[in-house]
């Protein structure tokens, strides 16, 4: 049955339909993150009151916002702040995460339980109301909110890999490293957490694909991203007042985002799969 | 079961509830010491006279180490006093409970929705797995799952408020149809007063925050159910069920739903909790009564401590469902009564 079998490596590599299509949007975000601030026209930042308010056009593919700026532009600008924003974000709790349970399964058992209280706290907490008062408390902004947002964003990341450390601890290869007499901080660094950080693999596109929604509601609702920033969720809050009569400058960045967010959660469900093939779905 | 095991559970979960809730007013309380500026000042707002921000800064007890401080904060707490709004001139307990009957009432009808969308979705979906309905609702419920909350709400006010003129788009009742307001939700007032046109105005009103607050809860209950009741078809006992003959109809309602159902009420009661929290995403925008909104509005007029004590208020009803589900989940499902008491 081997011979009528294609190489595995190729199978591997190959991609199913709906791959391609998320590798093609993630691609397309990347290509507006790296090149699109060089590419807009420098009147994305500058009120053009004339022009305010547009339908799309020719000139204008998605028109123009109630300051007269192009909305397209503004949108292809925005995904650096938003998408930048969002994977900071997750990068920095998902080191505090590490860092906590990495630190709990090493340090001492009152350590261990102390820090893991800490986290059930957390976990028990509405994670975006708390990040809400947290990022009022630091002042209205980006950094506010993502500095907000990666301080509450941590307790399930250090929950899960706590456990799966607990899981790496008990293989064989570990009890060989102490008996040769390897130090605990050492066997922790060099031999089960390198080991047990698959699952953050998997986790953390899932984990982008709800950061960009918290992130652009915290900067709807005023603690995040503030005007004229080109952040989307800020955008869609200054579109709102005109929605009944300028529909695209809501409906354009409402997109982006929806976009962006379906994106990462379907690259997450691909990872996950790929890492598991027991989940694959008929 | 023993009643021993039972108060021991019930002692453990209530005193996790009360450290949790400490946990989260200590938190606040660094958020407080954060805050930019003069606390005093900001307690009684911009435009108070020298002589009631040194009465304030008295009253905080503000010119006392930091641990006193912290100790006199946590004793208003316990005495309900989250300060004063600057921006109302009321207690910000009493603003917050005043508007909180609307905020469940909204909450309430969300979790129908989600609830009546997704269980049956996901109960067909599970019954043909790899079907056209399977597929289409897996589908639906990705993209339902990316959509930002606020901005579902804006374009299903736009489109079918706007637009089609189909529902209102904001407030609780339509000028002149509210009932006597008795406990502060439309609806329920409406059919106290026996008021059917009222209630029948009411529910148009809450028809689109509903389904615009349900949308990602459902995708989540939606996925977990119907993820649980795969698992549990293709389990062993299931192949005994079918071996005595049961049908495919009598397999899914009789044996496979009881098994998944608890499971999902557990979810949907964490579900309650943050349906409070994403309240603020959408009562705004439907101009809604509620403690969302007054948290919103707090947060534009830089009304701090109506904003900190937003987050306190909306982290203890959170603590508080989930308190009541688990003790819920207890009474309804032997299996979480069997692995929490221990018999």
């Amino acid at each position: 049955m081997a011979v009528t079998s294609r190489p595995k490596a190729t199978r591997a590599l190959a991609l199913s339909p709906l791959e391609s299509f998320v590798l093609v949007l993630l691609l397309l975000l990347g290509a507006m993150v790296a090149v699109g601030p060089a590419l807009a026209p420098d009147t994305v930042y500058t009120s053009d009151i004339l022009n305010a308010l547009q339908p799309p056009s020719a000139e204008h593919w998605l028109g123009t916002d109630d300051q007269g700026r192009d909305v397209f532009w503004r949108v292809v600008v925005g995904a650096r702040a938003t998408l930048l924003s969002a994977l900071l974000v997750v990068t920095l709790y998902s080191m505090i995460g590490v860092a906590v349970a990495t630190i709990a399964a090493a340090g001492p058992r009152w350590l261990d339980e102390t820090l893991m209280r800490i986290t059930d706290l957390g976990m028990a907490l509405p994670g975006m109301i708390v990040a809400l008062g947290l990022a009022a408390a630091l002042g209205a902004s980006l950094q506010s909110a993502i500095i907000a947002m990666s301080l509450t964003g941590w307790p399930i990341t250090a929950r899960i890999l706590r456990a799966v450390i607990r899981q790496t601890s008990e293989a064989q290869f570990v009890s060989g490293a102490q008996v040769l007499g390897v130090s605990k901080w050492r066997l922790m660094t060099r031999h089960v957490l390198p080991n047990s950080l698959d699952v953050l693999i998997v986790k953390w596109a899932g984990d982008v694909s709800t950061t960009v929604l918290v992130l652009a509601g915290l900067s709807f609702i005023g603690v995040g991203a503030q005007p004229p920033s080109a952040e989307w969720g800020a955008m869609i809050a200054a579109g709102r007042s005109y929605v009944a009569t300028a529909w695209w400058t809501v409906v354009a960045p409402g997109v982006a985002v929806a976009v962006t967010s379906i994106a990462f959660g379907l690259l997450g469900d691909i990872i996950q799969v790929r890492n598991d093939p027991s989940l694959r779905e008929v | 079961m023993a009643v021993r095991s039972i108060l021991r559970f019930l002692l453990m979960r209530l005193g996790q509830t009360l450290l949790t809730l400490l946990g989260l007013a200590s938190l606040v309380f660094l958020m407080i010491k954060l805050l930019p500026g003069d606390e005093a000042q900001m307690a009684v707002g911009a435009e108070a006279s020298p002589e009631q921000i040194e009465a304030a800064r008295q009253r905080l007890g503000l010119d006392a180490p930091v641990i006193v401080q912290y100790l006199l904060f946590l004793s208003r707490l316990v005495k309900g006093d989250l300060g004063v709004s600057t921006s109302t001139f009321q207690p910000v307990l009493n603003d917050l409970v005043a508007v909180f009957p609307s905020t469940l009432e909204l909450v309430s009808f969300a979790m129908l929705v989600n609830l009546a969308v997704a269980v049956p979705s996901a109960i067909v979906a599970a019954n043909k797995r790899g079907g056209a309905f399977d597929g289409s609702s897996r589908f639906m419920a990705v993209i339902l799952g990316g959509l930002p909350v606020f901005w579902l709400a804006l374009m299903l006010q736009y489109l079918l408020g706007t637009v089609w003129r189909l529902l209102p788009i904001s407030g609780h009742n339509a000028y002149g149809m509210a009932a006597p307001v008795t406990t502060g939700a439309a609806t329920l007032d409406a059919l106290l007063a026996l008021d059917w046109a009222a209630l029948g105005d009411a529910l148009r009103h809450i028809a689109l925050p509903a389904v615009a607050l349900a949308a990602l809860f459902s995708t989540q209950i939606f996925r977990a159910l119907r993820a649980s009741l795969l698992g549990v078809l293709t389990s062993d006992f299931m192949m005994a069920v079918r071996a005595k003959g049961a049908t495919a109809r009598r397999v899914l309602l009789r044996h496979a739903v009881p098994n998944s159902v608890t499971a999902t009420l557990a979810l949907a009661g964490t579900q309650f909790g943050a349906m409070v929290g994403s309240s603020v995403l959408i009562e705004s925008v439907f101009a809604r009564k509620g403690v969302g909104a007054y948290m919103f509005n707090a947060v534009a007029q830089k009304d701090s401590f109506a904003v900190l004590g937003s987050v306190i208020f909306i982290g203890a009803v959170v603590c508080i469902a989930n308190l009541i589900v688990d003790l819920l989940q207890l009474v309804v499902d032997p299996r979480v009564r069997a692995a929490q008491l221990g018999n």
